[in-house]
């Protein structure tokens, strides 16, 4: 895929992200906020189509799992530990940045397709 | 990780000082385990990332706690690094410059206080984030433009406050600040400029107020805490016209910054042109194995290869018109019959007017897929960047260009360097790319660095932002009257900050009793 192309498909997400609603604020529970709306506006803006993790993730990985949210072989401890730790190029994310909570309602919601956690 | 604590102070007493903090943050915010401390650590380090360890973080909702935790700090002499979103990649990221320094994280300040669509202005926390404000400013139909740089993952203010660009006629972004709200290191709280009349009604519109100046007091520096800033936003024009350029030889980058600097002083161009070499395409869409596998820099045949398979030039630029779509026109023209004289130049021009779909022409947008550039050689990827600050004049330029090249080719790093025209200097951007878990080329790395500082200086160049190993070895290049400004900077350290706890390190500005640690 040529840059051009990675970088129309990565705006085009962006646009989505703009739209979208940030969770920040009154800090509403993991269950209400939901693993997807968090996945979404914090770590989508790498790991959605066009982003720079889903590119360096097909790189490695292949096509099939390249797009987090379709993967049926994730652990949710695995991305926890990731998240806080970084992987490759990845940066770690605080505490501040994404709650435990948060972390948890992610992870899980990741992990959903495969077979438990 | 293991805790490194601040300089001087014993496990029981820093213990006490955390408590301390989670009484005024509550203990959830106050993160001191060893997976908190590792997340602070410096992600793309060219080195041993521990070098800069922090010893825990605390992360406050508001003004007054921040302006709480700095009095406990003054009290238990614990060192505070202010981050506002610790997205500095390549400078740092999150991590202090001394290790055992607790970062104060503003992540939490999250707020946008205000919009004014008619004058054109912000008013906001540190923690808000590129894409938050363009998200906020897309979601409520407000017709003003942000400038937003490459990495646009971290904080509108935390960028400015680093003197972060981008290409825009906004693009100085510490320009754009208007009126700031300092907590100082004795936790004492200021407005500057018309925010010092409590009942001020132009702070984010007139910089200067009465008397002096000190917005700039505490750019780069440890002076106090911005805990909100006003922002200049553009309002949107009504058209734009894009005109994407590439020129085929390393040596054209005389001809293009001795042909656009006279249009860009006229404001015929508005914003700072960045001039990129063919890895800008590269690192982008591929990594270093695609085209080389040897060691040493990238071998003229890797380089044609590139260009040819990604249809880049040698140099690579954009240069946007707003405005008027007949001014727009007009001074397309004006561009035109400037770059006509050479033969080999290639050019694309997009137009976007008001109300029509997105193009490439039309608002920026923000982006962290320039991040992907760390990939270049593949495991634990990195990036530092050298900077130095010339005067824009080709034959000037030129010779920094063969100058450093030699310097890249020498330490067998790959040459990926930008020339940004910002009006009558350029900032000629360096980049180095590296595998963390590479020892040797992260060696090779750091010793071209301080090379790159020893030549420029040489020169007469200045850095204008540098990573955290460096800032000692940039501050001592400013050396006029041995040193004057680096002893001005510390009296006035010493009297704001009599107690030392605000990010000591920080610009090579060592508070009394740390000076010591000068690298």
């Amino acid at each position: 895929m040529s840059a051009a192309r990675l970088i129309a498909g990565f705006f085009a997400f962006a646009l989505q992200v703009a739209m979208a609603t940030h969770a920040y604020g009154a800090e509403p529970s993991a269950v209400e906020i939901g693993g997807k709306a968090i996945f979404r506006t914090k770590c989508g803006v790498c790991h959605m189509a066009g982003g720079t993790g889903t590119f360096m993730l097909e790189r490695r990985l292949g096509k099939s799992q390249a797009l987090l949210e379709e993967r049926r072989d994730l652990n949710a401890a695995f991305i926890a530990r990731v998240v806080r730790s970084g992987i490759q190029s990845m940066p770690r994310f605080s505490r501040a940045e994404l709650p435990d909570r948060e972390l948890q309602a992610v992870a899980e919601y990741l992990a959903r397709n495969s077979g438990g956690s | 990780m293991q805790l490194v604590l601040p300089p001087g102070l014993s496990t029981r007493r820093f213990t006490r000082a955390l408590a301390a903090f989670e009484g005024v943050v509550g203990r959830e915010w106050v993160l001191a385990t060893d997976e908190d401390r590792e997340t602070y650590l410096d992600i793309y380090a060219p080195g041993d990332e521990r070098a800069h360890a922090p010893a825990a973080a605390v992360c406050p909702s508001s003004t007054e706690e921040v302006q709480a935790i700095v009095r406990l700090a003054n009290e238990y002499r614990v060192p505070l690094w202010p981050i506002a979103r610790g997205k500095n990649f390549g400078y740092g990221g999150a991590a202090p410059a001394m290790p055992g320094t607790v970062v104060l994280d503003m992540t939490r300040m999250n707020r946008i206080l205000e919009v004014d669509a008619k004058l054109g202005y912000c008013i906001i926390e540190p923690g808000v984030g590129f894409f938050d404000l363009h998200d906020h400013l897309a979601r409520n139909g407000i017709p003003l433009w942000m400038g937003i740089p490459g990495n646009a993952w971290g904080s509108v203010i935390g960028n400015a406050l680093e003197r972060g660009f981008s290409s825009s006629p906004y693009g100085e972004h510490c320009s754009s600040l208007c009126g700031l709200e300092v907590v100082l290191p004795t936790g004492e709280l200021v407005r500057t400029g018309t925010g010092a009349m409590s009942n001020s009604a132009t702070w984010p519109l007139f910089k200067y107020g009465f008397g002096p100046s000190w917005d700039t007091l505490f750019v780069q520096s440890n002076f106090g805490i911005v805990t909100k800033a006003g922002m200049w936003l553009m309002p949107e024009p009504e058209a734009t016209l894009s005109m994407n350029l590439r020129v085929p030889r390393p040596e054209d980058i005389a001809w293009l910054v001795d042909t656009l600097t006279p249009l860009r002083l006229q404001r015929v161009i508005e914003h700072n042109v960045g001039i990129t070499s063919y890895m800008g395409s590269a690192t982008l869409s591929s990594q270093r194995v695609e085209w080389h596998e040897g060691k040493g820099a990238l071998p003229d045949s890797a380089v044609k290869a590139i260009m040819e398979k990604t249809g880049a030039g040698w140099w690579n630029l954009s240069l946007r018109l707003y405005g008027l779509p007949e001014v727009n026109e007009a001074h397309r023209a004006l561009i035109e019959k400037a770059i006509a004289p050479h033969p080999d130049v290639r050019l694309a021009v997009t137009r976007w007017r008001r109300g029509e779909p997105h193009n490439a022409a039309a608002a920026p947008r923000p982006s962290v897929f320039p991040l992907q550039i760390v990939n270049w050689h593949g495991g634990r990827g990195g990036h530092i960047a050298f900077s130095p600050v010339l005067p824009a004049d080709g034959a000037r330029v030129l010779e920094q260009l063969a100058r450093t090249r030699q310097r890249y080719a020498e330490f067998g790093i790959d040459y990926s360097g930008t020339f940004y025209i910002c009006g009558r200097h350029v900032i000629n951007v360096n980049l180095m790319l590296y595998n963390r878990d590479d020892a040797d080329l992260t060696d090779r790395t750091r010793r071209l660095f301080r090379t790159l500082v020893t030549d420029a200086a040489a020169a007469g160049y200045c850095e204008y932002r540098t990573h955290l190993t460096y800032m000692d070895d940039v501050a001592r290049t400013f050396d006029f009257n041995d040193h004057a400004l680096l002893r001005l900077n510390e009296t006035v350290k010493d009297v704001l900050d009599p107690n030392g706890i605000l990010a000591p390190g920080k610009s090579g500005i060592w508070p009394r009793h740390l000076r010591g640690r000068r690298t």
